[in-house]
């Protein structure tokens, strides 16, 4: 590299949820060289972090005149929606779903449509979890639950587990036993201890005798009976077990695996220790959660037509557009990220987006701002997949900082009048 | 608004030895001030009661296990959806849900609504401080603290192991500056730990925790040691041992001896002033704790009284949790965080016809009225584990009205009462400047903040107004008036502004060499960088230490 360049240190990725915050950025020419520490998910997240900086579709190119048109046109919705894409800081996000409080909207984002049954179970039985860093030092053994972290969340297994030298494990890998569990094509890590392979029509049977021999009760089958067994005694010998979970592709059709999971691990409790890990994907899909949750009380799916917030999981944004609900929609953040089940049903709907490319998104909306991605163009606070909250930090310029363009819409709502 | 003089009223400040008396209130810039010119605009408060606004010492309003708790509980918050509050002008006013967990905004919009203006978060892991500070940006009115979890975590029970105590308090000053934290806080100091290690009871506070030279006495004694060699505006805060069971009067009793002579701050003490024998039998033990907080000065508590009704139990102290999960079938979070501390959530029921239940309103109702110095026992439901902070106003009523008292215990389950000092009668109602006391000026003065709790020259003009009512939860319940800052936020009982809340906290100074070793121990083991560890860009001036 001939050009001048510069290191951004210690920089969190979001390329998925891991948050690795461990990555050196180097910068010349004002385009990303080199994303250092990174794994190729993290690569290509950051990308080059070249964008557009355009304002599509509105009638001015003032961006005070552009904002005043969303107002109206928001404002004159008689249901507008509000939908929180990835790659948006927690700060972007607590600024569109002010919005959406004032509008009056539907407010909600990926984790419905993709996570929404994990969360649904740990509002039904709560949850024994552990951070990340509590399962690097502590956890002896680790059981991959159909998943393996390697092709979706590349650093989870030599950032925290098993791979790292833990205060409890001494020699890292060696001192932990690793189990894959094996669900039809999910499979656990290649490198395992130990392998148990179920097929996808054994595995409620499984985890429910799994559990019933936990509790010392007899096994529902003698089929997978030696299975069971193993897997109860590694268990029950381990000093802290951690069972990890993906939270983003669950069974293609709905099979109670992140009920009894939950329920599993905290039935372990009973005798020795254990957390549940679940993966989530990247761009801050655990902060829009948690932000919605304390600005409403709810995770997702948040209903304000009434003027108060209203749960409402099991008619979540992709049920509602396919039913033709909204008649104007909101989308912030990183549109090429929304489940393609949610983009299908877009349709007919006014659409305004506010986030990075924006302006090259083949949505058909009628006005596009390009802003920045979180963590990459935009500063604030973004949440790993275990709810730790770190610092995201620009390390180029942004078009135009999101959260604070979200402010001034909301401002601009604002002053067109108390109420829709 | 820039001045005000409020008038007529009868002053209740008790930090100025006012008990009552009619006086002029003048505020200036957000400030009291000695006077104002003839012509400033007046309120008149004829017949009204005023005292400086509420103080909360010890709740749980923000940060990630708040969150936990809140997503844990939509059945809760759909039976209590909120309507954003009409308002004038500057912030544009957000709904949300309630239940004893309410959503941020609901939760400052609540506590002003109550006269209650200060309020500090008593549990925050320092790993995920900045978003308490998030959530204390989007909780309105309020100023806002928090206290740092400190009592199980890995790198100090290093540093009490190897002997290393300058360096420890070093750590306890850093994790302050770094998180932006008022005060330390110590959850049943090493049983987290342990927890996390499946070991479920501490029985003494020389257990080991890992190795012998780290016991739940020597976290109490170098973290005690640490807020005080620091000059820490609120000493240490002590939740401790045993919370919630039968017996656990003798560990809190040997805790509070092993600090003798040392300032420090023993929380929510209902919780853990109970006779009797684990599995076996249970008392009443608040005599015990009160009379010994009554013949120590250096010692202040607040009580964690329980009401009747809905709760939800949320707390650090993991252990705790998973015993009430499995005694009521009721659903359960555990949280273990990063080798520093934990965090555990049920929601319950305080029902009368319980016998526990009824035992530990009565627990706390005996902290209060045996205790002979109300600046030293404060008003707390260590919401909202013993209950609502919406809840205050009928504890006062509890306190002030004994017939209203003696009527309510004859409704409880009287199986654990025998002997109990309640049930025998207890005639002390508390006055207006007693509950003055508790639940402002006593916080204000525990907490070592200069500006709040009382209604003096220089003070913040943080004000509440009630109209006089012989229900005295009607009374307190929705005051007149409430300003903030010198703002009126609550104008003839309705919420009508909501400013930004103030950050309180503190910055003592360490030695950097600290940073040395601290940054191998990261390198190590954390999962987060040291360079991402502190939370930067508050705005506000902080609390001063006597170090500084």
């Amino acid at each position: 590299m001939s050009e001048a360049t510069r290191i951004e240190e210690n920089v969190t990725c979001l390329g998925c949820g891991c948050a690795c915050d461990d990555i050196a950025v180097v910068i010349g020419g004002a385009r990303i060289r080199e994303a250092r520490n990174a794994c190729a998910l993290g690569v290509r997240w950051f990308g080059d972090g070249s964008l557009p900086g355009a304002i599509a579709g509105g009638r001015s190119a003032a961006i005070e005149d552009v904002l005043r048109e969303i107002a109206t046109l928001l404002r004159s919705a008689r249901a507008p929606l509000v939908y929180l894409a990835p790659d948006l800081t927690c700060e972007a996000q607590g600024a569109a779903i002010a919005i959406a409080d004032q509008l009056h909207a539907f407010v909600d984002g990926v984790t419905s449509s993709t996570s929404a049954d994990g969360i649904l179970a740990a509002q039904r039985r709560g949850r024994a979890s552990a951070t990340l860093g509590e399962i690097r030092n502590r956890a002896d053994v680790v059981v991959f639950w159909a998943v393996d972290p390697a092709a979706s969340y590349p650093r989870f297994q030599s950032r925290y587990a098993p791979n790292p030298v833990g205060v409890y494990l001494p020699q890292g890998r060696r001192d932990r036993t690793v189990i894959a569990v094996d669900v039809g094509a999910q499979r656990g890590p290649d490198d395992a201890d130990v392998r148990i392979q179920m097929t996808a029509e054994e595995e409620q049977l499984f985890l429910a005798s799994l559990r019933a021999s936990l509790a010392g009760r007899a096994l529902g089958s003698q089929s997978i009976a030696a299975r069971v067994t193993e897997l109860a005694a590694r268990l029950n010998k381990a000093r802290y077990a951690v069972v990890v979970t993906d939270a983003e592709s669950p069974p293609s059709v709905p099979s109670g695996r992140a009920d009894s999971l939950i329920a599993l691990t905290q039935s372990l409790n009973a005798t020795t220790r254990c957390a549940l890990c679940t993966l989530r994907a990247g761009g801050n899909r655990n902060g829009a959660d948690t932000v919605l949750t304390w600005n409403t009380g709810f995770p997702m799916a948040v209903d304000f037509s009434r003027g108060a917030p209203r749960y409402t999981p099991e008619n979540a944004a992709g049920a509602r557009l396919a039913h033709g609900e909204f008649d104007a929609a909101l989308l912030v953040g990183n549109t090429s990220a929304i489940p393609t089940v949610v983009r299908a049903a877009l349709g007919a709907t006014r659409i305004v987006v506010i986030g990075p490319r924006a302006s090259e998104s083949t949505l058909s909306a009628q006005i596009r701002i390009d802003t920045g991605v979180a963590g990459i163009h935009e500063s604030g606070m973004a949440l790993r997949l275990d709810d730790i909250p770190l610092p995201v930090r620009a390390v180029l310029p942004t078009p135009r900082d999101t959260a604070s363009l979200l402010e001034a819409l909301g401002s601009a709502i604002a002053a067109q009048g108390v109420g829709p | 608004m820039t001045r005000l003089r409020i008038t007529g009223g009868a002053v209740h400040d008790p930090a100025n030895a006012i008990d009552g008396d009619v006086r002029d209130i003048c505020i200036e810039n957000g400030r009291i001030v000695a006077s104002l010119p003839a012509d400033a605009p007046t309120l008149r408060v004829d017949g009204m009661v005023v005292m400086a606004g509420g103080i909360d010492i010890h709740a749980h309003i923000a940060g990630t296990s708040v969150s936990l708790g809140r997503r844990l509980l939509p059945e809760e918050h759909a039976l209590d959806p909120t309507l954003a509050p009409p308002l004038d002008g500057g912030s544009i006013p957000r709904s949300g849900t309630g239940g004893t967990v309410p959503s941020t905004f609901t939760t400052g919009y609540r506590y002003a609504g109550l006269g209650y203006t200060t309020v500090f978060d008593a549990a925050v892991a320092p790993v995920a401080a900045r978003q308490t500070h998030a959530e204390l940006d989007d909780t309105p009115i309020i100023d806002g603290g928090f206290f740092a979890l400190l009592g199980n975590d890995e790198y100090l029970h290093r540093q009490i192991a190897s002997g290393e105590l300058a360096r420890a308090k070093d750590y306890a000053a850093w994790i302050l500056r770094s998180t932006g934290g008022y005060a330390i806080k110590i959850v049943n100091p090493g049983g987290i730990e342990l927890w996390k290690q499946n070991v479920r009871e501490v029985k003494t506070l020389d257990d080991p925790v890992g190795t012998s030279s780290v016991t739940p006495r020597r976290i109490l004694e170098v973290l005690a040691g640490a807020a005080n060699e620091l000059g820490l505006p609120h000493p240490v805060h002590i939740h401790c041992n045993n919370l919630g069971v039968a017996g656990n009067v003798a560990m809190t009793l040997d805790s509070m001896r092993a600090l003798q002579g040392r300032r420090a701050h023993f929380t929510h003490l209902q919780f853990h002033s109970y006779g009797g024998e684990r599995g076996k039998s249970w008392s009443s033990a608040a005599r015990q704790v009160a009379e010994y907080v009554n013949s120590h000065p250096e010692v202040t508590g607040d009580v964690g009284q329980v009401m009747f009704g809905d709760a939800t139990t949320l707390t650090a102290d993991g252990a705790v949790e998973y015993l009430l999960h499995t005694s009521t079938g009721r659903k359960w979070i555990n949280s273990d965080i990063e080798l520093e501390t934990g965090c555990g959530i049920v929601p319950y029921s305080y029902k009368e016809k319980a016998a526990v239940a009824s035992l530990q309103w009565v627990v706390g109702l005996e902290l209060f009225l045996l205790s002979n110095d109300p600046w030293r026992m404060v008003l707390s439901t260590d919401h909202p584990n013993g209950g609502s902070f919406m809840s205050y106003p009928d504890l006062i009523r509890l306190l002030m009205d004994r017939a209203y008292r003696d009527e309510k215990l004859k409704s409880v389950n009287q199986k654990m009462l025998a002997g109990s000092a309640l049930a025998d009668g207890i005639a002390r109602e508390y006055t207006l400047n007693e509950i003055a006391i508790i639940t402002r000026a006593g916080p204000a003065r525990q907490l070592g903040l200069a500006a709040k709790g009382h209604l003096g020259v220089g003070a913040d003009a943080d004000i509440t107004i009630y109209s006089r009512d012989t229900d005295y939860a009607k009374m307190f319940s929705t005051p007149r008036y409430v300003l903030k800052a010198g703002t009126l936020v609550v104008e003839e009982g309705q919420l009508r502004r909501a400013p930004a809340g103030k950050r309180i906290f503190v910055k003592p100074g360490f030695d950097d060499t600290l940073l040395r070793d601290l940054g191998k121990y990261f390198e190590a083991y954390s999962s987060v960088r040291l360079a991402n560890y502190s939370v930067t860009g508050l705005r506000d001036a902080p609390v001063p230490t006597r170090d500084a």
